[in-house]
């Protein structure tokens, strides 16, 4: 910006005067002579919208000074007032853009890297957008040009992006339209790159930011207060800018204004918002409609874009064989995620952020109102709505007396008709948008000329400023060519060809438009001249223009969870009582296998298993007919199912972020490992850690909703990681394996001594209290072991090193995954009490998988390691029977293959109370399968999830019908329409 | 929650060490032997007696006998002459089947991920028709072994990379060095088309293909012009000189495609320039189906243990694609997965159509006779047949289910090691288990 501005004032000094001349302003005295045209208007003939939902026709509206003086039908014209005939036209208050970023400045500048800040840069708290606003960045005007007289600015940069300000597009200095400062905070749930590349990296370490942060903001208030009241004998807390400045957010006095960029980022937003009881408003992403009650229940205003997604082009079909029915579905719903909000309750306010070219905005609230919002909460959406949020609705919002003079002038009902703004008033200033045609020569005229003596038809037509033409004579016409019209001189302007005047070349007229009549001269191509009249015999043809609008609401589609390829309509239901009969039932559990089991199941628990059990009266019964039934399969490491990055990289360590953060029910891996028989999963955070983040339990609830696919009340889990993967980057400790020893002792010992600070001050209660640091709580609990520790790892050495490791700590592993070499250390393993976690054959990728064998699991169960094997990939976690099933070759029994996916697995993710086997009081998660699940003949046949059926083969057919009959619709739709 | 600490029945295990003590092979061996030596060239007639042979070119044989002499199969049937001095194996309970074939693989190339200098798949340039595949081929690579032991007896080491990627050999699992090893030389000459993603850069590969066989045109016009004493000599093109079989009708092409259009695309140079290919990967051949029928176009299918490549198609559709062109009628082989470490999943790949509807005859074959018709090998290998290589596995079951042992291999008549790498280490770590003595401590 320091580049940029003097460029901008040496352009704006080049221009004329007048354009740039200062509105007269409080403090600044005059140069020269003042300025005084008379400030009083009057509005007369008008259409007067003065708020949502009250029209007034006929009026007259006043306005003086900036601020309206009168309105109303009877609504006498002052004598000192300007006079301007509406002749029906309508005026609506002036538009509020409840979301703008006009006038900020899209990249940092010297406050980066000067005074007390925050250690990291996405923390911009005390960036004030009234204090960076941009003098004449013109973005204002490409706003009013769509309705906008006021626009709420947000900085644009990092995550703590600092306080907003609410301010007039006028043409003044901002000294002159900061209408309100400080009216609430910005915020953005991932980090900005503009700021640099460092933590956090990911959608989840932007969680942890946004609390650690918030938290130390709480904590400097508290520890500023306790140095300020006896600061002798007390170390210092830290100045720091941005921290002071999230006092007023922290203590809910300022909004937190949440940039969001999708439906699950919203409400993890919401997340942050409910855990530090923030007020909260939502810029959001188009995308709500996908979890309408959801966001409906926040119960906060949302601000939502109209920038609608293009149609995909789908010219070419072996080429858009890949448009997915998600992207379809999105292209035809976006237009309806205004509408759906607003009818659900939900406050909206519209804004044209997010439009390539904001002037579009009218048309664009146009299509949604033909999709469902309604045209009087399109008009609050951009008036009242903002007004109140942004607590300027004494002033702003509607056109009453006292209320700031900002108006828009439209030929018609802009959110219904296709109707164009004239002008747009900005604190009494008005700026004009478009201007009709003083002149409008379009229709037929006769033309006569002395000398040469001929006469003719001038026909003119297309629109104004795109004039086309003919002359005709009896039955040849010609056509015109060059044809202008200039609207302040009146002058129109064409060519014909010279044979019209029985000359070889080109004769070129220049005439006056004068109402009625035309009259000018030509030039010949002989060189001479001569003038003409004509006269209008035929006004222009009746016809607006094209209407711009959007796509017909006319497809009925299904209402389905995901919204994209293969999401279901409702959840299937949950039987009171089920008893599945006649199965060969893999208990996994005390009862082993029986054969013609029962399975009885009563609300999403299995009550009983055995023979011949008797069928309550309700139950539904399901008779399996011999074939095999297992529990649900469980995966212990996979990466699916993740929003925004699967590692934080930011830090070495970072046990403080969470998969369960940013978990997506927007996931097709879901229903394919559904599919495959699986129920649930352990969801991992990535090896690029020596302490990685916390892992998350899914169950595989296809079509339920975010929140609902979590697997309640689960046990916590960290991911570690050893070996290459957490060295080979060179510019980060550690490069060695001794290295991730040491950085994880390190902060093992760091733990210790939070936790014994901690103590201290609880029972002291004196002087400043310890900072509360997140990432050190979550390492006390990992060595408490309410965290337990899953490690990634290759080789015999590093596993055999952290065992010694967390001996020394007096804690344990839990389980060691992948474990490539663990075979070589099973007896070591067995002895620590750790499990291991394997691929059942991956080998070869890099060098620390090359001593692979298939017998690792055979190896580690003869020693008495428990063992499960894992995914590690989506789509390997929808065949996890058949990765058991490989494990028959190395000499297992079937039920210790199967127990690699089920009850060992349950063992060591802890959640063998819940899951893994068929036993009583376990949940109802279990799978019916079309033959032997050890078999390559073995497919499932349903899978049932708390007693629900979520996968039936028997409706397969159903729902790809349905995904590919969607999908084809929509596609002939786009051609017919798009 | 299951461990073993040695209480449990090993079911298929113990049955697989008696049969292996029956054929007097050292599988307890106390100390570890060495993995994956090569086997000594058959010395006496070997009888396989009592089992049920699926012979996949016939009918499957219950309690029949199989001989093999000098490496070649002589007698198959329920009626034979054992000959005098042969070695006779009693195999009655088990099955034989013809070694499986793997058509797509590095095997032998490719050692280790991430440290390119073990890896020779890839030339440097667009047109390398000269680079024979075979003459890398590591015979001491552990994939090897590993890739044997799950019954695969022959292999296609495939390279990739620029438009012609080189000549491919169909080869043995078993041998001192490649030369030993090659079954046939020059199977193909592999073609990897273009991706279409970016229309331009798409043209401008065709362009530079069809040119490219242009010049060889023309080299080889002047070379037989030359041959034939009607001109003075050429000089030589190591590249052009290398697509002479190809142009004359004698070598196969192998086309790797798998998007519709790569695949519709490629038919069409094929036809124009008279060429007679396979094609490989075939995501997309399904939508394909007619023509590659009406061409007589077989197809190499890669990937089927893999997720749908739309978000639309249903999840099985990339196991269910071998059902579909075997209900349209193409002649396909099941090829697995390139990478070299898992070649031995290839019995997986061609057997999970098996749960969506593909006959299990049918996924046996498209890893045995279909491979082999597909290849042009199947006068060597592909079906137990009289006058074909004694390529052969005694198992428990279908060598494409997972439950079944592969308790021994014979290739080219000789009696394969089974001791793999995998294996290896299973044998020298138990060994360690027994000495610690395993039992939790904590």
């Amino acid at each position: 910006m320091r580049v940029r501005l003097p460029i901008v004032t040496g352009l704006l000094a080049l221009l004329p005067l007048a354009l740039v001349a200062p509105v007269e302003g409080q403090t600044t005295p005059v140069e020269g002579l003042r300025s005084q045209a008379p400030g009083v208007h009057a509005f007369t003939g008008a259409r007067v919208v003065t708020e949502p939902g009250t029209v007034l026709d006929n009026a007259t509206l006043v306005i003086r000074d900036g601020v309206i003086e009168a309105v109303g039908a009877d609504v006498s014209v002052p004598a000192d007032a300007r006079v301007h005939e509406m002749d029906g036209r309508t005026i609506y208050p002036g538009f509020i853009d409840a979301y703008s970023y006009a006038g900020m400045p899209e990249e940092p500048g010297d406050e980066m890297d000067r005074g007390p800040d925050y250690w990291n840069p996405q923390a911009r708290s005390f960036v004030q957008a009234a204090g960076i606003l941009v003098e004449d960045s013109g973005q204002g005007a490409g706003l009013r040009e769509a309705g906008f007289a006021v626009a709420h600015l947000v900085p644009r940069l990092g995550m703590f992006r600092g306080s907003t300000a609410v301010a007039s597009l006028s043409d003044a200095p901002p000294r002159d339209r900061i209408i309100s400062d400080g009216v609430a905070h910005g915020f953005r749930m991932t980090r900005d790159t503009e700021l640099g590349f460092g933590y956090p990296t990911s959608a989840m370490g932007g969680m942890a930011f946004l609390r650690q942060t918030l938290l130390d903001a709480q904590w400097y208030q508290e520890a500023q207060e306790v140095y300020r009241e006896s600061p002798q004998g007390m170390r210092r807390p830290e100045t720091d800018r941005s921290l002071e400045s999230l006092g007023p957010v922290v203590a809910g006095q300022v909004p937190a204004f949440f940039r969001t960029t999708s439906e699950e980022e919203l409400l993890r937003a919401a997340r942050i918002a409910a855990e530090f009881d923030l007020p909260a408003w939502y810029r959001g992403s188009g995308t709500e409609y996908r979890m309408l009650e959801e966001v409906a229940a926040l119960g906060a205003p949302v601000v939502l874009p109209v920038s609608f997604p293009s149609a995909p082009n789908l010219s070419d079909p072996a080429a858009t064989l890949g448009v997915s029915l998600g992207q379809l579905r999105h292209w035809y719903l976006a237009p309806e995620n205004p509408g759906r909000l607003a009818n659900a309750g939900v406050t909206v306010a519209l804004t044209a952020q997010g439009l390539n070219d904001p002037s579009t905005f009218p048309e664009q609230v146009r299509v949604a109102v033909d999709r469902g919002l309604d045209p009087t909460t399109a008009l609050a959406a951009v008036t009242t709505t903002p007004a109140e949020m942004l607590g300027i609705g004494a002033t702003h919002g509607t056109l009453a007396a006292g209320k700031v003079a900002n108006l828009v002038v439209a030929d018609g009902d802009l959110f219904t008709e296709n109707a164009r703004i004239h002008d747009v008033w900005v604190d009494g200033v008005r700026h004009e948008i478009h201007r009709p045609a003083s002149v409008d020569p379009r229709g037929r005229w006769t033309m006569t000329s002395a000398s040469p003596a001929f006469t003719g038809d001038l026909v003119l037509q297309g629109q104004p400023g795109r004039l086309s033409g003919s002359f005709e004579r009896t039955a040849e016409s010609t056509s015109l060519s060059n044809v202008s019209l200039a609207q302040e001189s009146r002058r129109l302007g064409f060519h014909l060809p010279g044979d019209v005047v029985g000359m070889e070349g080109t004769v070129r007229l220049t005439a006056t438009v004068a109402g009625e009549t035309i009259h000018g001269w030509g030039e010949l191509p002989d060189g001479s001249r001569a003038s003409f009249q004509a006269q209008r015999v035929e006004g222009p043809s009746a016809g607006s223009g094209p209407d711009s609008r959007g796509v017909p609401a006319s497809l009925d589609l299904r209402d389905i969870r995901p919204s994209q390829d293969h999401g279901r309509e409702g959840l299937p239901e949950q039987p009171s009582v089920v008893l599945v009969r006649n199965a060969t039932l893999w208990t996994m559990g005390p009862d082993g296998l029986i054969e013609g089991g029962d399975l009885l199941v009563r609300e999403g628990r299995i009550e009983a298993v055995g023979q011949n059990l008797d069928a309550p009266s309700d139950a539904v019964i399901v008779d399996a007919d011999g074939a095999h039934v297992t529990p649900g399969l469980i995966d212990a490491h996979l990466h699916s199912g993740i929003s925004g990055g699967v590692n934080e990289t930011g830090n070495a360590i970072v046990p403080e972020v969470w998969i369960g953060d940013v978990l997506t029910m927007n996931n097709t891996w879901m229903y394919r490992q559904l599919a495959g028989g699986l129920t649930t999963a352990h969801v991992m955070h990535g090896s690029a850690n020596p302490i990685g983040g916390q892992n998350a339990f899914v169950k595989m609830r296809w079509g339920a909703s975010t929140d609902e696919i979590v697997f309640e009340d689960a046990p916590r889990t960290v991911k570690f990681a050893l070996g290459e993967n957490v060295t080979r980057n060179t510019n980060r400790y550690p490069n060695t394996r001794q290295g991730v020893k040491e950085i994880i002792r390190d902060n093992f010992r760091a733990a210790r001594e939070y936790e014994a600070e901690w103590a201290r001050w609880e029972e002291s209660g004196d002087g400043i209290p310890p900072r509360r640091d997140l990432r050190m709580e979550a390492l006390v609990d990992i060595l408490n072991e309410d965290i337990s520790i899953q490690s990634h790892s290759y080789r015999q050495d590093e596993i055999f090193t952290l065992m010694h490791l967390a001996e020394e700590f007096d804690t344990r592993i839990k389980a060691f995954h992948h474990g490539v070499e663990a075979f070589k250390v099973a007896p070591e393993l067995a002895a620590h009490g750790a499990g291991a976690v394997i691929w059942s054959d991956w080998s070869g990728f890099k060098v620390e998988s090359y001593d692979a064998t298939t017998y690792n699991a055979r190896i580690l169960m003869d020693a008495g390691v428990v063992t499960s094997l894992h995914s590690d990939n989506s789509q390997i976690a929808s065949r996890m029977n058949w990765e058991a099933a490989k494990m028959l070759r190395t000499g297992l029994t079937e039920e210790e293959a199967l127990s690699l996916v089920t009850s060992n697995t349950a063992v060591l993710l802890g959640i063998d109370d819940r899951v893994g086997s068929l036993e009583p009081g376990k949940d109802a998660d279990f799978v019916i399968w079309t033959d032997h699940p050890l078999s390559m003949a073995a497919g499932a046949r349903q899978t049932w999830i708390d007693g629900r059926k979520y996968f039936d083969l028997e409706d397969e057919q159903q729902d790809r019908e349905a995904t590919e009959q969607e999908r084809a619709r929509l596609i002939q739709f786009i051609l017919d329409n798009g | 929650m299951l461990t073993r600490n040695g209480a449990r029945t090993v079911r298929g295990w113990m049955a697989s060490l008696a049969t292996a003590g029956a054929l007097g092979l050292a599988l307890l061996a106390p100390t570890p032997a060495d993995a994956q030596v090569p086997a000594p060239d058959q010395e006496r007639p070997i009888a396989i007696e009592g089992a049920t042979i699926h012979t996949v070119s016939g009918q499957v044989i219950e309690n029949g006998t199989v001989v093999f002499e000098d490496g070649r199969i002589t007698a198959v049937g329920t009626n034979v002459q054992v000959p005098e001095g042969a070695e006779r194996i009693d195999a009655s309970g088990k099955y034989l089947f013809p070694g499986l074939i793997h058509s797509s693989t590095q095997v032998g190339l490719f050692e280790i991920g991430g440290i390119n200098v073990t890896i020779d798949t890839n030339e440097l340039g667009t047109f390398s028709p000269n680079i024979l595949a075979e003459t890398a081929i590591n015979p001491e690579s552990r994939h090897i072994g590993v890739a044997r032991s799950a019954g695969i007896t022959t292999a296609v080491p495939t390279m990739s990379g620029g438009l012609i990627s080189g000549q491919l050999a169909a080869v043995s699992l078993d041998g001192w060095n490649w030369e030993e090893m090659t079954v046939r030389r020059g199977v193909a000459m592999l073609v990897n088309w273009p991706g279409p993603q970016n229309q331009n850069a798409y043209n401008q590969s065709i362009r530079a293909l069809r040119d490219f066989v242009a010049d060889a045109r023309a080299y080889a016009r002047a070379m037989d012009a030359y041959e034939e004493g009607a001109s003075s000599p050429p000089a030589t093109d190591s590249r052009l000189e290398s697509m002479r079989a190809v142009l004359a009708g004698e070598q196969r092409v192998m086309v790797d495609a798998n998007d519709l259009r790569q695949i519709q695309d490629a038919i069409t140079w094929a036809e124009e320039e008279g060429l007679r290919i396979i094609i490989r990967g075939g995501r997309d051949a399904e939508y394909l189906a007619d023509e590659l029928v009406a061409r007589d176009i077989p197809v190499i299918l890669t990937g089927i243990l893999s997720g749908p490549a739309r978000q639309w198609e249903p999840y099985e559709q990339a196991y269910h694609r071998p059902v579909r062109l075997h209900e349209a009628g193409v002649t396909f082989s099941v090829g697995g997965e390139s990478a070299a470490a898992y070649a031995n999943r290839l019995p997986w790949h061609a057997g999970a159509p098996v749960a969506f509807g593909l006959p299990a005859d049918v996924a046996l074959r498209s890893v045995t006779l279909d491979a082999a018709r597909i290849l042009g090998i199947d006068d060597r290998v592909g079906a137990i047949e009289e006058g074909l290589d004694a390529n052969i596995l005694l198992t428990t079951g279908n060598p494409l289910e997972y439950g079944t042992q592969i308790e021994q291999i014979w290739i080219e008549g000789r009696t394969i090691d089974m001791m793999d790498h995998h294996r290896h280490f299973f044998e020298k770590y138990s060994e360690k288990v027994r000495q610690k003595h395993g039992g939790p401590a904590r």
